[in-house]
């Protein structure tokens, strides 16, 4: 009777994502930066973003943090703070999130797609080396899931070419390569804090990270309507001149709030989820060839991963991720499509089969829960359906 | 006294419900924190408070008109290049901003030199074979002419985008502001009279498939309901679930402040209209079209009032002391031997005065007093 039984479990959901315990547990801190708002009067651009932009400037190294609305508002700022022309060619990778093309045909660039590492997900520097166009000025690799992508790798690509290198990091806080914070390689690199993020707000935020005085200072009027000079935490600014054809993309407080109060368990979180998914990898290590799991890539420099994203493989993901949602646990398909293949991108002309590894893992990813409300005892759910799914269906996988 | 500009207190009655809906929305076993259900709720209040076809709730007002524009089919950039946006020289930067960041032209028409709106005489003028979009703007407490300007909308075959940011609760003969265009949208930037703690905005329209277009753009392209697929270029400006359930409270009170707004207004210019001898020009009484959400004089002596107001306390702003076409941004979009005479004054003697709804008779009275005292010291 498995329709029975799914419904017992029903009870006892798993979702792909919650904060709420550690919501609650934060609430005294957060409650109490929100009465700080409260008592300034200024609900967005004001001085709780201050606040945290200094905080994340300590926590990641950065001479400049600069928030803005979003993760993807981000890489567009940040892109153009840059120098990106209209016209200018990007080399992007093929899999991963849409804001890592679409932010640069909304900077007004193009995007130029190249194929992924198998094994960190992230862009390959030989396929991004012949990926090259004359028209390339800039390489946005994107760090996935858990590790930073082959900085070592894609330098080396930028130095032999003449291109900027800008970091798509908006889920790498924490990871680093040689010591240098993720974003921190290039010119300048993004974070995003949606709410599944490792440093997740409960609404959207996200923020350019640089050491680059002048790029700072370019996102920081471009996020303002292009006024340059104080506008942080300061009304009469809105009538600074309009130097630049900007947008609005400001902070809000009440997020920046929530940011402060995650921050301070951030390392905390960090190791919890470490531990969370070295859980997962000790229980599904024995079904290998079935399931294939995250591992990190050795590199010739130390490098810091973080835990954001378990994602393994399975010939029969659809299935899978079916099965697991009828037991109440929730997944994502980490990414269901490659970009190139998106019909956003369609008028670029790709037509299939050009990237094969991004291919293989549209086809096979699944993410698994993985935050630090979840617990060893909902990694012990997950993994016991796995092994069901597993063994239900033969060990084919 | 000390009357800031503004307003510093806006949300202090409702410090108790923020704390509510910010600790609810945080530990709620939904855990959707953007575009769920409270977002939706919103939608559908202002919609049916209205009589819109669809409201469409998003990040920001600028991001707002970039994404009617786009839309429309004004870019974006590669697609945008050679398409030309009919927009006020007066008013705030998004104006142009939202046309030059799609890759497409703004060009700029004159305002009328009393209302500080676009003058539908000079926008005539202006339409090309590449002109695809008219966005008049409502300026401080007026509505544009927009009888005149969809007239000239429809018989040029341009379409109708209504910068109806900061107008929510205007009417037009009988119209809501918003939906005299194909579109609106309304800024709930806490500044403003449906503001909040927090960046946001909708699009009105009564256009279905404009909303859906909308809906589709705000969120990465996805349509809500297969994630990951991206039907086109879209752009992360959606609305968040603290602010959305924030609102839905707040709705019940919004005529309450906006009829705060207008008796203040119209106590201003009731007591301020016969100074315009006097080098003060105050916007015409009335309420058909009319909004109050920032009440500016016209003021020839303007750094001298704000000095006498600000001797007294009383805090004022200059919104725009430049034209739009005399922005840095924008100079490349100004035609050389073009002018903007109206606009240019405008820039020059516009001033506001306080006009929130937390203000007190006695305080809404003693600012009216301190303009007239200036006004009447001053030579005729």
């Amino acid at each position: 009777m498995p329709f029975v039984s799914g419904l017992a479990d029903i009870d006892v959901q798993i979702p792909f994502f919650t904060q709420s315990v550690t919501f609650e547990r934060l609430w005294p801190l957060i409650s109490r930066h929100v009465d700080e708002i409260g008592r300034r009067g200024k609900y967005s651009h004001g001085p709780k973003v201050a606040e945290f932009e200094q905080a994340l400037a300590r926590y990641t190294g950065a001479r400049f943090v600069i928030g803005v609305n979003s993760g993807t508002d981000a890489l567009v700022l940040l892109l153009r703070a840059a120098g990106l022309e209209p016209g200018d060619e990007v080399v992007v990778p093929a899999y991963g999130f849409v804001a890592s093309a679409s932010s640069v045909v909304l900077a007004g660039g193009r995007p130029v797609f190249a194929d992924i590492d198998r094994r960190s997900y992230a862009l390959d520097p030989a396929a991004a080396d012949a990926a090259v166009t004359p028209r390339c000025r800039f390489i946005l690799p994107a760090h996935m899931f858990a590790q930073v992508a082959d900085m070592g790798g894609i330098l080396r690509v930028a130095a032999r070419h003449g291109l900027t290198v800008l970091e798509d990091s908006a889920e790498a806080i924490g990871m680093r390569w040689a010591g240098v914070h993720a974003g921190l390689l290039g010119a300048g690199g993004v974070l995003s804090f949606f709410p599944t993020k490792t440093l997740g707000a409960i609404g959207d935020a996200g923020a350019v990270l640089t050491d680059d005085e002048r790029i700072a200072e370019t996102v920081g009027a471009l996020r303002h309507h292009g006024r340059f000079g104080r506008t942080l935490d300061h009304f009469p600014g809105i009538a600074n001149p309009t130097e630049l054809s900007g947008v609005n993309s400001k902070m809000d407080d009440i997020q920046a709030a929530v940011l402060l109060a995650k921050l301070t368990c951030l390392d905390a979180d960090i190791e919890t989820r470490a531990r969370l998914a070295a859980g997962y990898t000790e229980r599904l290590s024995g079904l290998a060839g079935i399931v294939r799991l995250p591992a990190a890539v050795d590199r010739p420099v130390v490098t810091t991963g973080v835990c954001y994203v378990y994602l393994v493989e399975v010939a029969r993901r659809a299935e899978l991720a079916e099965y697991l949602a009828r037991r109440g646990i929730g997944t994502e398909s980490y990414y269901p499509m490659p970009l190139p293949r998106q019909p956003c991108f369609a008028h670029l002309g790709y037509s299939g089969g050009e990237f094969p590894n991004a291919e293989a893992a549209c086809r096979r990813a699944l993410a698994l829960p993985l935050y630090p409300d979840l617990g060893m005892a909902g990694v012990d759910r997950v993994c016991a359906a796995i092994r069901a799914f597993c063994a239900a269906s033969g060990g084919g996988g | 006294m000390m009357l800031p500009f503004f307003a510093p207190d806006v949300f202090d009655d409702e410090r108790e419900v923020l704390l509510g809906v910010l600790r609810g929305v945080g530990t709620a076993p939904a855990q959707r924190f953007i575009l769920g259900e409270h977002t939706a709720r919103l939608e559908r209040l202002l919609r049916d408070s209205m009589g819109a076809a669809d409201v469409v709730a998003c990040g920001s007002g600028t991001s707002a008109l970039g994404m009617v524009l786009h839309a429309m089919g004004v870019g974006p950039m590669e697609i945008g290049r050679g398409a030309e946006v009919i927009v006020p020289a007066f008013g705030c930067a998004p104006l142009a901003a939202a046309v030059v960041n799609l890759g497409a032209t703004p060009v700029f028409a004159d305002v009328d030199p009393v209302t500080m709106v676009i003058d539908p005489e000079r926008v005539e003028a202006l339409v090309t074979p590449r002109t695809r979009v008219l966005m008049p703007a409502h300026v401080f407490s007026t509505m544009a002419d927009m009888p005149r300007l969809a007239e000239i909308a429809a018989r040029r075959g341009l379409r109708l985008l209504e910068d109806s940011a900061v107008a929510q609760g205007a009417v037009l003969r009988g119209r809501p502001a918003g939906l005299w265009g194909e579109a609106g949208v309304f800024s709930f930037v806490q500044v403003k009279t449906f503001g909040m703690p927090g960046e946001g905005a909708v699009v009105v329209t009564r256009d279905a498939e404009l909303g859906a277009a909308v809906r589709l753009l705000r969120n990465h392209g996805q349509d809500g309901r297969r994630r990951f697929l991206h039907h086109r270029i879209g752009y992360n400006s959606r609305f968040d679930e603290v602010q959305a359930a924030f609102q839905v409270h707040r709705f019940a009170t919004l005529p309450q402040r906006l009829a705060r707004r207008a008796a203040i207004a119209d106590y201003y210019s009731r007591r301020l209209g016969g100074l315009r001898d006097r080098g003060v020009c105050a916007p015409p009484a009335g309420t058909d079209g009319r909004s109050g959400y920032v009440y500016a004089l016209q003021v020839r002596r303007r750094a001298e009032l704000r000095e006498h107001l600000a001797g007294r306390g009383i805090g004022s702003h200059v919104y725009y002391p430049r034209t739009l076409p005399g922005q840095p941004a924008f100079a490349a979009y100004a035609p050389p031997g073009r002018t903007w005479p109206n606009a240019e004054l405008a820039s020059r003697r516009a001033l506001a005065v306080p006009i929130y709804p937390q203000l007190t008779d006695a305080q809404v009275e003693c600012i009216a007093d301190a303009v007239c005292e200036f006004a009447e010291a001053a030579p005729a």
